[in-house]
């Protein structure tokens, strides 16, 4: 099938996550082949969503650990689950 | 690795247990894989480090107050960030007064056409790689609207599965993807849109030392 650039948009996140039958994929990789707009587009948000998963390595405030404890402490010893 | 999965949980359902009969301090045990993840959920919805700490400890008490309720055909992590979800759009709705779902349903349903394409540029794998950029990007996910930022944050940051993240956000899984969708491109419009403008403010700087 002929795809045009507003079908591209549309699948775009579940073909960048894989979740895609395989004859769309076919049908947008031969799109995206000759649409430099739709390349782009494909390109540029996945090098996004790489760079959003490395924000993982953000570190927690210092002392929260110790502070949750704390807060959680007298809460253990003086009450019991639901 | 499924087989990690499944000693995962049985660990913790085995520690869930022992909280149950009487152990509270293995509590600490159960859930100190997940403090940085809660942690950030809450941070990327609330954007405030000092909000997003007293969200967590709010998660964690609630959690461990409400445990017998956790049913175990769900994972303790998506329980978890459940509950850091809630208590996450609560402190949003105290802060702000407003509804939290800005969207109308409609708004989730239709076309959606990129911006900047008539005079496109792409962003660079190189850079992505530069401190400014993250910054960049940051501002970026604070820009988007909150339902775009919680999905987002679910998904991409934290790397759960679309289904997870729907579960979490009491969404279908056809609407969760929707929602990806837009809020990725909506992401990307956002970034594009400062890197440009950071580029056009550094190239005007150089001309006029």
């Amino acid at each position: 099938m002929k795809l045009d650039c507003k079908h591209i948009w549309r699948e775009l996140s579940n073909y960048l996550d894989g979740e895609i039958p395989t004859d769309l994929r076919r049908d947008i990789e031969a799109h995206v082949a000759q649409c430099r707009h739709c390349a782009a587009l494909l390109d540029s948000t996945h090098n996004l969503i790489v760079l959003i998963a490395d924000e993982r390595r953000f570190e927690l405030p210092v002392g929260f650990s110790a502070r949750l404890r704390k807060r959680l402490e007298r809460e253990l010893a003086t009450s019991r689950p639901d | 690795m499924p087989d990690l999965l499944a000693d995962r949980k049985n660990r913790e359902f085995a520690l869930i247990d022992r909280i149950l009969s009487g152990h509270h301090e293995s509590f600490y045990e159960l859930i100190s894989p997940y403090q940085r993840r809660v942690f950030m959920t809450a941070y990327d919805i609330l954007q405030v480090e000092a909000d997003a700490e007293e969200v967590a400890q709010e998660t964690f008490l609630k959690a461990f107050r409400s445990l017998r309720s956790f049913r175990r055909e769900a994972q303790f992590s998506t329980w978890l960030l459940r509950i850091t979800v809630n208590e996450a759009r609560m402190r949003l709705r105290k802060r702000r007064e407003i509804s939290l779902d800005s969207l109308s349903p409609n708004h989730e349903e239709t076309d959606y056409t990129p911006i900047l394409l008539a005079d496109w540029r792409e962003i660079p794998a190189e850079a992505l790689l530069r401190e400014e950029t993250r910054r960049l990007l940051r501002e970026s996910i604070a820009a988007l609207p909150d339902n775009y930022r919680e999905i987002l944050t679910l998904r991409d940051v934290n790397g759960l599965s679309t289904a997870d993240a729907a579960e979490i956000l009491g969404l279908s899984q056809g609407n969760a993807k929707v929602r990806l969708l837009r809020a990725r491109i909506m992401l990307r419009d956002l970034f594009v849109e400062r890197l440009r403008s950071r580029t056009k403010q550094r190239l005007s700087g150089e001309a006029t030392p």
